[in-house]
Parts: structure tokens; sequence; C-alpha cells
């Protein structure tokens, strides 16, 4: 039995999880439902190794594991496969596969391991790469399977597995589903990590839920109803009031995207794109991640420039009204080491209004810091604080009150509601709102279904760099889970 | 505010402290040696002008660094980028005899400043360009430098008789005069303070110095937000490569009026101690500098004095170094909020990790 | 004349050689060690010092090896365990051991430091080999060290890409995350990078006391250690290319002394000067990252 006891983890000032009890039985598919940011993959690391909690333990059969120990937790039996690989591109495959248990032991010789890997794969009926190729040259889904082969050489005990359909093509689901009951007919324990309901209640002997950090359902049937189950996911969410939500647009067409390309290295990455941006409405574009979201939102951003087609604005529309709040506030939207006035002069537009020759207006610019801080609630000392010391929903709320600081007639929004607490994402969706119901124009990039649903009018689905506009009819979470599976491309 | 500074005073105590243990080791007093290097440094009004001359090199390429740093481009060829300057200056100096004192020395000087610029700018182009490592490109680069000099020195620039290798002196009008003989203080250090009060501003009150900052702290956001990274990256170079250049022009036309092989003793790699006790703040390097500039001037009456070597200098300014960087990694951060009430991340940004 | 240019390039491109040797190890592993100047410094007086006061070569060479890891295991804290900035790190290592070095070497020995030879380390000449025209005096009539260092090549090559160890090395520097996920512990492979590479530097600097220089003067390594670093990028990450560019290195410099000694009118400097410019010229010609390990330099810190 793997049991994790008490797991609290903190990260800055988020608490990813608090107080965490987890329990899975040997032979059985344990799902790990909740949506992004509940602390699924936080929870996932902890009992790997990767992550060392505050405090809580970690025991499989009874003995406890040394916190923080990747290779502890591997020695007992404990293997992971994560949600974006975790391989080393620049290596050939057969040098990934002997970094994990394949050809442990003896003489080190690669083709050994690519016997091994091979007598595994067929057994699951996966294709391996030809002799010798270099990761970094094949695709995502090739990369997940060599993962997963990685992890099976471990003979793991406990396999845990983030979000793994996200990547797998509907073809493959089948011999995967298969591969996973053999698992728990061996007695292993599958933790499977997921945020869609359909495919818990179908896979998983029992689920827990997650939601922000705690556990509020421990082990329960997978014939729990779905209304009941998205309930437990995401709380007594009061759903943002129906009649405030912009459904139809103005009409007024803003941005237009006509036959977008993206082509990368030989491969097409966004492909073909055409989408019309109208005011006073929110456009949905659903989406696993790595499906050319990022480098969509790029090019809207103006940092890449596409291969062909074009961005078009209308006659009124200047390139300086566009904001875009992209995915990884830590990484992309924020500069965590200054200040938040500074933050705000991130964004061009802004820079440009506090500027005179080449000087900075400081004292101008932090008025507007003292301003936003007061406007979008955002719980700072003051202007002077760093990005670094404020919490995650108080990154994103700077994040959207830049956006709206600009007086913007489009706003491109990219998984922004990840890893915040209800508060924030409540606020930051009426910021939103707000925003169409006065005449702005909103894409919604996410992969938040939910979220989706919600908020917008059209909804259109990407999958694999090419989008397609939604029916009324398939606006359910199953069929747009399929559609986002690339059921369609 | 205060606790940046406590952090410097604390990192040079304890380099002190570690030096003594050396020094007890070795059965010389630690007490005679800081005595007799604080006699060198400011025994007299002489000793103390001399600290001052000393610092001056020691401002510019301390500001060379603290601007490249503040962009996260880590120049370690201050020293090559001073000697370019300083082989310019040295060799346009010898043909303005007769010129008007003012654009005598302004002529010396834009000299000393484009050849830095270039050398530093050339590192900068490398990286923007051709995705060269600027680390190794100013190091190799410094190299080249000391070798140019050397052959000027020895070749096309030998002065007249051809007995020294030393180039021809530079005409008097180009010359920074002295202003209390015997002392040998003169207008370098009033140029250095200036440019520090300029850099202050720069990085703090203009739109290149927002840009460069934020490149430095964050490169991914700051490429997200269409700064232009490339040509930052180079301009930054250039300006940092500049001022190391002044360096060597101001050198030349103060105190040596002539090139020759070992004209820089290691300025441009002590300016990483310079600029990193002063946590990159333009105003802290023109204090930073001064107490450097008081060691280094010391040290030659401590040798006498107590037979140590002056590279006891170089003991700590490397000590210095390596404890400010300990002193920045969460473990002392964490520490630091608990003695010092410091909140957030209390290391220069610059320099942590993720930089 | 020929015979002398080419057993001086292979005497000067040996100390290269080991130090870039034990750099290619470390930057595998993704540590980039600026400090190696420094650690090749200390291990030259170390030698020194202890072979004179010791009367023994041996007893010289382990004095070097062991402050060449003291040197590094120092880096090592700072940049594995702390994960503070690798270049500032080294640079500062670097000015230390030129303070260390010097002061030592003051007390020690004075200030008129050329009087304290030691003898320089035995040739060995590899019995009929040595008899060969030409190049037996020049490849095969040198010091034990000589041929260690040359013998190292194919070792660390093996090493690196046909070994179970050299793999995990490799994954480090890869992408230390996902080698800290498999198990690997990262940053004990670090550390022991930087241990052997530290004895490497350490020996290179002794070979420049015990059996170039036999003798210490202050800086004596004069930037070999900066060489080693250009050297492991010429060499683009293979030991066969770390091995050809410490011998083009070794020329250039065997090359200034047969310039100084025939009077020509090129300019030696020009020869010193150009394994440095030439390092330069080929990374900007060939890119600079192509072939580095893809974490090279960036701190790594457990989560």
């Amino acid at each position: 039995m793997l049991a994790a006891r008490a797991i609290t983890r903190r990260f800055g000032r988020t608490l990813a999880l608090d107080g965490v009890d987890f329990e899975a039985h040997a032979g059985e598919i344990h799902a790990l439902l909740g949506e992004n940011g509940a602390g699924k993959t936080t929870l996932m690391n902890v009992i790997a190794g990767a992550t060392r909690p505050n405090s809580g333990e970690v025991t499989l059969d009874g003995a406890a594991l040394n916190a923080g120990s990747p290779q502890e937790a591997l020695k007992a039996g404990i293997a992971a496969v994560h949600q974006s690989p975790m391989l080393f591109e620049r290596m050939s495959w057969e040098e990934n596969l002997a970094l994990g248990g394949f050809g442990r032991r003896g003489r080190y010789d690669l083709r050994a391991v690519a016997a091994e890997a091979a007598a595994l794969a067929s057994q699951l009926g996966l294709k391996l790469p030809p002799p010798r190729a270099i990761l970094e040259q094949r695709s995502v889904s090739e990369r997940v399977r060599l993962e997963l082969l990685r992890a099976l050489s471990f003979e793991p005990l406990v396999l845990i597995l983030d979000e793994p359909t996200s990547v797998l093509a509907p073809s493959e689901l089948a011999g995967f589903l298969e591969l996973l009951e053999r698992l728990r007919a061996e007695g292993r324990i599958v933790v499977w990590i997921t945020h869609k309901l359909a495919e818990a209640r179908a896979a998983a002997d029992r689920i827990t839920v997650l939601r922000q950090g705690r556990v509020v359902a421990r082990a329960i049937s997978p014939e729990t109803p779905e209304r009941e189950l998205a309930q437990l996911m995401l709380g007594e969410l009061a759903p943002p009031d129906a009649a405030a939500i912009p459904k139809g647009g103005s009409g007024q067409s803003v941005l237009l995207l006509d036959n977008l390309l993206l082509i990368e290295d030989g491969r097409s990455i966004i492909d073909g794109l055409t989408l019309e941006l109208s005011g006073g409405e929110i456009t949905g574009l659903a989406g696993v991640d790595g499906n050319g979201q990022t480098e969509l939102v790029e090019l809207l951003a103006r940092v890449r420039t596409p291969s062909g087609g074009s961005i078009r604005l209308s006659a009124r529309t200047e390139a300086a009204e566009i904001a875009v709040i992209p995915q990884d506030r830590d990484h992309d939207g924020l500069v965590l080491d200054m200040t938040l006035w500074e933050n705000l002069l991130l964004e061009p537009g802004l820079r440009e209004r506090f500027t005179n020759g080449s000087w900075l207006d400081v004292a101008k610019a932090r008025a507007l810091g003292a301003d936003v801080i007061a406007r979008y609630k955002i719980r700072a000392a003051s202007p002077d604080a760093l990005a670094a010391e404020l919490s995650g929903g108080n990154r994103q709320r700077l994040e959207v009150a830049r956006a709206m600081s600009l007086k913007p007639k489009v706003i491109i929004a990219h998984n922004i509601c990840r890893g915040l607490d209800l508060a924030a994402t409540a606020d930051v969706h009426r910021a939103l709102v707000d925003f169409a119901a006065a005449g702005g124009a909103v894409l919604l990039i996410s992969s938040d279904l939910d979220e989706l649903l919600a908020l917008c009018g059209r909804l259109f689905v990407i999958s694999r760099g090419k989008i397609r506009e939604t029916e009324p009819a398939e606006r359910t979470p199953e069929r747009l889970g399929l559609l986002m599976a690339g059921a369609w491309s | 505010m205060l606790w940046p500074l406590i952090k410097s005073a604390a990192a040079l105590a304890l380099a002190i402290a570690l030096i003594s243990i050396v020094l007890v080791a070795l059965g010389v007093s630690p007490v005679a040696v800081f005595a007799a290097l604080a006699e060198g440094a400011f025994g007299s009004w002489y000793a103390f002008t001399d600290t001052v001359v000393k610092a001056t090199p020691l401002v510019f390429t301390g500001l060379a660094i603290a601007v490249a740093f503040s962009a996260a481009l880590w120049n370690i060829g201050a020293d090559g980028q001073l000697l370019v300057g300083a082989i310019l200056s040295g060799a346009i100096g010898p043909f303005l005899g007769g010129w008007p004192r003012p654009i005598a020395i302004t002529i010396v000087l834009v000299a000393g400043a484009l050849g830095g610029a270039i050398w530093g700018g050339l590192a900068g182009w490398l990286r923007a360009r051709r995705d060269v490592n600027e680390v190794i490109s100013t190091i190799m680069l410094n190299f080249v430098a000391v070798q140019t000099l050397s052959w000027c020195v020895h070749g096309p620039l030998m002065e007249a008789t051809r007995a020294y290798p030393a180039s021809t002196p530079i005409a008097e009008s180009a010359h920074l005069g002295f202003y209390f003989p015997p002392s040998r203080l003169n207008l370098g250090i009033a140029i250095g303070i200036i440019l520090a009060i300029g850099c202050h501003l720069l990085l703090f009150r203009t739109s290149f110095g927002f840009e460069l900052r934020a490149m430095g702290r964050n490169r991914r956001a700051a490429a997200f937000f269409g700064l232009p990274i490339a040509s930052l990256t180079v301009r930054v170079m250039a300006l940092s490569g500049a001022l190391a250049g002044l360096a060597g022009s101001v050198q030349v036309a103060s105190i040596t009026h002539r090139l020759y092989e070992k004209l820089s003793p290691g300025w441009g790699y002590e300016a990483i101690a310079v600029a990193l006790v002063a946590r990159l703040n333009p105003i802290g390097i023109v204090a930073a500098a001064f107490l450097f500039g008081a060691l280094d001037n010391g040290s030659q009456a401590m040798q006498r004095a107590v037979g140590v070597s002056p590279v006891l200098v170089q003991v700590i300014e490397g000590m210095v170094i390596l404890i400010l960087l300990a002193f920045d990694t969460p473990i002392w951060s964490r520490l630091g909020g608990r003695l010092g009430g410091a909140k957030g991340p209390a290391h220069a940004p610059a320099l942590s990790p993720d930089a | 004349m020929l015979e002398a240019f080419l057993t001086s390039t292979m005497t000067m491109a040996t100390p290269i050689l080991l130090a870039a040797l034990g750099e290619l190890m470390v930057e595998e592993s993704g540590l980039i060690n600026i400090g190696i100047e420094g650690a090749m410094l200390s291990g030259a007086f170390f030698a020194l010092a202890a072979a004179y006061f010791g009367g023994s070569t041996v007893l010289g060479l382990a004095a070097g090896i062991g402050s060449g890891i003291a040197i590094n295991a120092i880096f090592a804290l700072m940049v594995v365990n702390l994960a503070v900035n690798q270049v500032v790190a080294g640079t500062a290592l670097d000015i230390l051991a030129l303070g260390l070095t010097g002061v030592f070497y003051r007390k020690f020995f004075g200030v008129t430091g050329s009087s304290f030879m030691v003898k320089s380390m035995a040739r060995l000449p590899l019995g009929p080999l040595a008899n060969i025209p030409l190049l037996g005096r020049a490849f095969f009539d040198h010091n034990a060290l000589v041929y260690f260092s040359f013998a190292l090549v194919p070792v660390v090559a093996y090493m690196l890409r046909r070994t179970r160890y050299g793999l995990r090395l490799r994954a480090a520097g890869e992408r230390p995350d996902a080698a800290d996920a498999l198990g690997l512990d990262v940053y004990r492979l670090r550390w022991q990078a930087l241990i052997v590479s530290g004895a490497l530097t350490g020996l290179a600097g002794a070979f420049l006391t015990l059996a170039y220089a036999n003798t210490f003067v202050e800086n004596i390594s004069a930037g070999r250690g900066f060489v080693a670093l250009s050297v492991v990028i010429l060499g683009r990450w293979s030991s066969w290319g770390l091995a050809a560019a410490s011998i083009l290195f070794g020329a250039a410099m065997a090359l200034q002394f047969a310039m100084q000694a025939l009077g020509t009118a090129i300019p030696y400097q020009l020869f010193l000067a150009l394994p440095y410019a030439l390092t330069v010229i080929v990374l900007a010609t060939v890119g600079g990252q192509v072939a580095a390990p893809s974490a090279l330099g960036e701190p790594y810190s457990r989560s």
C-alpha cells in the first residue's frame, strides 16, 4: 500500500499542499482528480521524491521513504511519467533508456538496452524510433512513450502518470488502457493524475479528489455521478453571472488572423489558422498544452514572425492596443526581481506613456502602481514592493491590471487562471467579462474547459496547430475533451 | 537600504578575520599588517591622495562591471577593454602637441572610450549574433589585448630611442595635470564620480537603463515584451567596454603618460570585487573603489613594514567575492531575514542563480 | 631546430591538455569552471614548495594534486551546494589563488625566488622508440606526465562515451532535473567531476614548476588555465579534439620561442595572441553553443 500522510508543501507564499492524506492499494488504478493548480503534480513529485514536503511522510508497504530522495523512491519501486517529458533531448533514445532501468547489469552496452526495450515495447504494441535517433528530432508523443517505457523499465510497484492521455493519440488509448490493466493484475499500483472527469470514471478503481491543495474526497467510487465529482473538484463555485457574460459580439471586427502559418525545423506548429476577433465578446480557444498555443501567443505578441499568412488589425486598431498576458507569469509575464511599478513598465505601450525623451517619469509610474494596487485589490505594501513578494493570485492581478492599464482593444490571455485560488480566479474572470462588456475583444486560450464554457461566446478547439469552431451541441466537457485530443484533425 | 551595506561590511570583516588566521599561521601579526596597510593608505596627506589616485581606475572598471552585470552580461574582459582604450589613447596622444588643452584631453578620452567600446562591443556582438558566450570571448579578448599592447610598445608605438619597451609619451597638452604637487591628485577621480552619477541616472531613471535591468533580471520576459535583446546586448557591452576603456585612457593621460606592458595590474578583475561589494550600485562603487584603492595603496607600505606581499590584497578581494556570493544564497537570505528583518529576496538580483 | 620545436610543442601542450581533460569532465557535468586558472596556479606553487622542502618530486606532485583538489572543492561548495553564479565564483578563486600563492611565496622564499630551483622531473625515453630519427626525441623522450596526459585522452573519451558513469555525468550536464528524477545524484556527480578535474589541474600546475620552469614565479600559469577552457571549446567537447587543440596551442607557444631564437621580423606576440584569437574566430563561425552540454553554466538546485 502506498500512503502519503499529512503532506504540506509551500512554494514561497503559495500553499500547494495542505495536510494531504492519500492512499492507494496494491492492484488498483487510482485516479487523482483535480483542476489545474489543485496540487496534483506537487503531490506526485512528493511521492516520487522529486520535491521535499515541508511536513508529512510517504510510506510504501509500511516503510517510510526518505523525503526528497528520488533515488530512494525509485529503489522502493516508485516511478513517474511526467506531463512534459523528463528526457535528455540531445542524447539518443537508447541512452535515455539506459539511464532508466534497462541494461543496468553487466557491461554497458546500448545494443543490449535497445534489445530489452524492443522486447517490452512489442509487448505494449509501441513502436521504437530508428537506432541511435536523437530525441530532439522526435515528436512529443514519441517522447512521452519513451518516458513511459523508461518508467516501466524500473518494474515499478507504483507507477504515477501525470495527464498521460493528453499526448496519446486516440488510437493508442486502447493499448494504453490494456497495459494499465495488466499492471493492476500484477498487483501494482497505478496512480493516474487527471483533470478529466470522464477519464477518471472510466479507468479508475477509486478516485481521490484534490482541490486547492486539500483532499476533498478520499478514495470514492468511480460510480460517483459526474455532477457530484465536478462539484467536488470545483467547489461551490458561484458561476459568473450568466446574464453579465456577453455571448454575442458586437460584430465589430477588431483583429483578423488570416491563414496564419508557423513552420519550424520543417514542422508546422501553426497550420493555416484563421480567426476573427470582434469587440464585446470573449472568444475561447481550447486545447491541450503543446498544440501551438504558446507559439500563437508569441506571434500575437510580435515576438515571432509568422512563416505565412497575416495578423490584420481593423482600421481603428493600433498594434499597441493588443495586450498579451502570457501563461507563465513567473518566467514570461513578470520580472520577479523588479518592483510592481517597474513591472507595469514592461509593457511597451505603458513605458512609452511614462517616458519623456529617454527619461522615465518614475513619479507618474509609481502613481499608476498605487492606483492599480487599489483598483485591482492587489495585496502589496506599496508600488515599490518586488513582484517576487506577491502571491500567485496577486501576481496575476498585476498582469491583468497591466493589460487593462494599456486601455487595449484586444486582450490575449493564455491560461491566466492556472494555479490561482477561487477568489483570484473570480476576480480575473470578472475583469475579463467587464472588459468585454465594455466593448473589448478577448481571446481566452486555455486548457481549462470549465473556464471556457463559463465565459466564452464562441469557442474554438486547437489541435496540432489547426483550429476548428465548436457547435453548441459539442460544448460538453466530454465532447470537447475528445476534440481537444485531436479526434478531428 | 541599510541591509546590503551591512552585508558588504560583514563580508569584509569575515574576509579580514579569515586572513588574520592565515597570517597568524604564517607567523605574522595581523595587527601589524593591517596597521601598516592603514598607515600606507591614510598615514599622510600624500598617502591619502595616492589612495584616491589608486581608486580612480577602479571607479571606471567597477562601473563597467556594474553596467554589464546589471544586464546579466558577464563581462570578465574589463582588463582587455581597459588596455585597448589605453592603446588608442597612447597612440593618438603624441600627435596632439599644440592643441588646446580641453580639446586634446577630450580627444584622448574619447579615443580610450572608443577603444574599450569596440573591444566590449565585439564581445556583445558575438553574443547577440553568433551565440558566443561572452565569458569565454571576453577572457580570450583580454589575452589578445595584452599581446597587442606588448606588440605596440615593442613595435609601432615604441619610443624613439628604441631602448625601452614603452611608447612615445603623449603630448603635454593632453595631460590631466596634477593639482597639488607633489601629490598626483588629478581630474580623473572627478570624471569618475561624474560618470558614477551618470550611470546611476542611466540605470534607474532612463528607459535604456530600465530595459537593461529588465533583461538582466528576466531575459525571457524582456524578450516577450519586445525588448530588443540583441541590440541591447551589443549596446550594454559597448558601454561597459567604453567605461573600462576610459580607465585606461585616464591612467595614461594622468599618471603614466605613455604605454608600457604591465599597464594594468588587473584592475579589470579587481573591479568585480569592487562592483559586488557595491551591490552593483554606481554610487556605491565610488566608495568601494576607494576602499580597494586604499588596500592597493597601503599594500606597498605593508610590504616594507612587515614583509608581506602586496598581493595579500588579492586574497582579501577573492574572499570578499566568495563570501558575498555565499551571502546571496537562499540559506543566508533566510538567516538574513531573521537577523536583519530584510524582506523578500535580499540579494542583488542580477547575481541570483535564475538571473 | 624542428626537433626542438616538436619537443617544445609536446611540453607546452601537456599542462594544457591535463587541465582541459579535467575541465571537459566538469563541463559535461554541466558546470563551467573559470577558477581552473587558480587551481593550476596553486598546484604549481604547492608542488614546488613540497618538492623543495620535502626534497621529493613525488611529494611535490602529490601536493600539486592536493591543492588543485582543495581549490576545486571550494568551487564545488559554492556552485554545487550553494548554486551561486559560476563565472563570478570562478573568477574570485582565480584572484584568491593569485593572492595566496603570492603571499606564501614571498613568505617562504623571500623576494628573490629564482635561486629556489628544484631538479627537473626525470625523462623516460621509451626504449627504441626514442631512437627514431627526428620523431623519437620529439615524442618518445619526455617525462612521465607527458605520456600520462596523452594516455589519458582515450581513457577520458572511453569513460564519457562508453561507460554508464560517463552517461550519468552527461545526463547531469544535459538536464539535471531529469537526471535527479531518475535517481542520479547530480550534486555528487558534479562534485566528483570537480575533484578529478582539481587533481588533473593541480597536476598541470605541478608540471609547470617541476618539469618545465623548475622554479616558481608569481602567476607562473600565465593564463594557461584559460587556454584549457578554450581548448575544450575548440576541441568541441571531444577528448580527441582536445588533444588536437592542445597541440595547436602548444605549437603556437613553441613557435614563439623558435621565432625569437631565429630573430624573424614576425612579432612573436602574434603567435601568443593567435590561439586566443583563433578561439574567438572559431566560436564566431561555428556558433558558440552547438556542441556544449545543454545545461552548461546554469545553476541547479534541487527543489
